[in-house]
């Protein structure tokens, strides 16, 4: 699936090996994205998470599995206040940012997230922010036709994604 | 479907037991508060409206909603010579928008107004639009309801009775099938009640309906395949099915039966209209309040239109059905149109629903087949009060699922990150089988839609859904899983696992019934206060059953367009 950037469509994964600039999320809201999508399932940094969702939120139409979840708050809003509340309980907890803190700090933290309601988490509820950007971080690794290939399953598509990520 | 109910926060989501709950937020949260809705309406009259254009000539019916019964009905009505208009909330989504892919599927999801939704039921992920609606990806099993679903009232004093009998909807039941292609073995369905063998054989089974099927076996219960609206061989100029798995995300070939290759072509070539992108906002009646006289709608550039009607159907699902005629309150009707019972919104049901996951040792092609499955049981459909519940269950196995999505790989383990995650994914798209157990939900009248503070893009009150499961329900989801679990154990599964509770389907809301008192339609979807206004598709379920509705949902219609057919002079009036 190609997205739009700032440097044009381009698929996810080459749109953040580029260093394609954000349109709706901020560059340290994104840092906090790729981080979270990272620690929930490795590669999804590098698979473009961060500039897919971002891509998404630009859409009237954002193919975001947060659809539907019946959240009535706009997506984009969801998101920077989950990231807020992630970086803020990592200050709170761990005295650093979550894109500072250490793997195994990380893992403690998104641990706590996927268990619902860590102490002094403040903003969208933990475990939606987990379960959300999880689905997104599985949805770039392995939603796609490469993703397909790498377990080993044929894609049989009827009809094909525009273009390979 | 796959959404579950989180017992701290009372929100949804989909999980295993053991896994992240997921919570939802308070309703509201975030949202504009606004004034209290009181009901109160603008316009009695198209004329009441001045900003509200003409969109052309009256026509003799228009239909909100063009999902599978609004579909039908125009199908039906317009090859009688009736001229036909559908106001369809989403877009002009085609066959070949069913791009394979579970991320490009959302297209197909509603996303028209928000849904306050403070229980289990998922709203988002159960509404549909655009052409075929909810039905133009759905997944095609198509069960019968039982003989006793109609008359839980008479028999057990619970719920509420159809205004008929299933004798008396199985012609219809039997005519669709065979209208649209149903693959299946009648025989092997011990449970079914009466009615014509199936057009088509079953279609094959794979890994995962062999796992299950022996499972089943081991511990003395019974299956059969699952009858799907699906092709097993070609059928009436559609494909068959190739088994890929894909029908989440739309069956482009046609070989799963979606209104875009059954009743929309037919309502189209009859000349049909349908207007896309067009959100109705109020159903307009004369100044009397007897009778409809057309849709307030905004169309895709958001300009305000009227489409005058000697027939209104609402056909828009069992959310935006109910709203609809709550927000079309005017002064005649000051608690909603067609609402002197109170009932609108009413008896709303969800079935409720929970997977038992199991790894083989052998490879089940969890990601082939159907997403409907291939293995049913239904040996315990039959209500028994001496079960100590009261409640019908079913269960349909083996459905295909890809490794992502709501109902992907993926969240059958929704606790586990990381390296961790990645190695069940790569295990489990080789090795998972699944099963869902779909129960019913007893019809409580407190289970409602009802209009929120909260508004939508356009200014106008979102629906709040307000539900809860029956105590019998939950009983009966509880000795299901226990079921389950025993049969995959049986069956030799390495590992047993449940999904979190969830609900699929949505129905009443707009119920029939014999009496003007405790429904809000006759048995034929007519309104009992206002005579040329008809509510069609799962609105109208008094009960639920535990089947899946789409069929039932075809055989109303279809009783429904040849009564509106029959009796036009006396409805269109």
């Amino acid at each position: 699936m190609l997205i739009m950037t700032p440097l044009g469509l381009l698929p996810a994964a080459r749109a953040r090996a580029q260093g394609a600039p954000l349109t709706v999320l901020s560059r340290a809201e994104g840092e906090i994205l790729d981080a979270l999508g990272e620690t929930l399932l490795p590669g999804a940094a590098a698979a473009g998470i961060t500039n897919y969702v971002d891509a998404q939120l630009a859409k009237d139409l954002p193919f975001l599995i947060y659809r539907y979840l019946d959240v009535p708050i706009p997506a984009a809003d969801f998101y920077r206040g989950g990231l807020a509340a992630l970086d803020a309980y990592s200050e709170a907890t761990h005295g650093s940012a979550f894109a500072d803190l250490s793997s195994s700090e990380k893992t403690t933290v998104v641990g706590g997230m996927a268990g619902g309601k860590p102490e002094g988490w403040e903003g969208p509820p933990a475990g939606l922010v987990y379960f959300v950007v999880r689905a997104d971080a599985v949805d770039v690794v392995y939603g796609t036709e490469a993703g397909f290939e790498r377990l080993g399953l044929p894609y049989l598509e009827h009809i094909a994604p525009p273009e390979r990520w | 479907m796959a959404r579950f109910q989180d017992e701290e926060y009372g929100r949804t989501g989909a999980g295993t037991p053991g896994a992240a709950p997921v919570p939802g937020v308070t309703p509201g949260v975030g949202a504009s508060p606004a004034a209290e809705v009181t009901g109160a309406s603008p316009a009695a009259s198209p004329g009441a409206s001045p900003a509200a254009a003409s969109a052309g000539e009256k026509v003799d019916a228009v239909i909100v909603g063009c999902g599978a019964s609004g579909s039908l009905l125009a199908a039906k009505l317009a090859t009688a010579g009736k001229s036909v208009v559908i106001l369809e909330a989403g877009p002009n989504l085609g066959l070949k928008d069913m791009v394979s892919s579970q991320i490009w599927s959302r297209r197909w999801r509603w996303n028209g107004a928000e849904t306050e939704n403070g229980g289990a039921v998922g709203a988002g992920f159960n509404n549909g639009w655009g052409g075929g609606g909810s039905a133009s990806h759905h997944y095609a099993v198509w069960l019968r309801l039982h003989e006793e679903d109609f008359e839980v009232t008479s028999r057990f004093g619970v719920g509420n009775d159809w205004p008929f009998s299933y004798a008396d909807l199985r012609p219809y039941y039997d005519r669709i099938q065979e209208e649209v292609g149903i693959s299946g073995d009648a025989e092997a369905e011990v449970w079914r009640p009466e009615g014509d063998p199936y057009p088509m054989p079953p279609l094959r089974s794979l890994g995962q309906g062999r796992a299950i099927a022996r499972g089943f076996a081991a511990i003395g219960v019974r299956t059969a395949p699952t009858p799907v609206a699906i092709n097993s061989v070609a059928y009436k100029g559609r494909s068959p099915c190739v088994y890929d798995g894909w029908c989440d995300a739309g069956c482009p070939i046609g070989a799963l039966a979606n209104p875009l290759v059954t009743y929309l072509p037919v309502a189209t070539k009859a000349g049909t209209e349908i207007r896309f992108d067009c959100t109705a906002t109020q159903i307009l009646t004369d100044r009397t309040g007897a009778r409809a006289v057309g849709v307030r709608y905004v169309d895709g550039d958001g300009a305000e239109r009227v489409q005058e009607a000697a027939v209104v159907i609402v056909a828009a699902f069992a959310i935006q059905t109910p709203r609809l005629l709550l927000l079309s309150a005017n002064e005649r009707h000051p608690d909603g149109l067609a609402n002197s019972s109170g009932l609108v919104g009413a008896y709303i049901t969800a079935h409720p629903f929970q997977s038992v996951y199991a790894l083989f040792d052998d490879e089940t092609d969890v990601a082939f087949g159907v997403s409907g499955g291939n293995v049913l049981s239904q040996d315990d459909y039959a209500k028994d009060p001496d079960k100590g519940y009261l409640a019908s269950w079913q269960w349909t196995g083996g459905s295909s699922v890809k490794p992502n999505d709501l109902i992907g790989v993926a969240m059958a383990r929704v606790d586990l990150f990381g390296d961790a995650l990645h190695a069940f994914i790569a295990d489990a798209s080789k090795h998972l089988t699944n099963m869902a157990w779909v129960g019913e939900n007893r019809a409580m009248v407190d289970n409602r839609i009802t209009l929120s503070k909260t508004t939508d893009r356009l200014g106008l009150p979102i629906a709040k859904l307000t539900h809860e499961f029956h105590e019998d329900d939950l009983k009966a989801l509880e000795a299901g899983m226990e079921q389950g679990q025993a049969a995959m154990r049986a069956g030799g599964a390495r590992e047993v696992w449940l999904s979190g509770r969830a609900t699929q389907h949505i129905m009443g809301g707009a119920i029939m019934g014999t009496d003007p008192a405790n429904s809000v339609t006759d048995a034929y979807g007519v309104t009992h206060d206002v005579g040329n206004l008809v509510v069609s598709g799962t609105p109208l379920f008094p009960t639920s059953g535990a089947v899946n509705p789409t069929f039932t949902v075809h055989a109303l219609a279809l009783r429904q367009a040849e009564h509106l057919i029959e009796e036009w002079g006396a409805i269109a009036r």
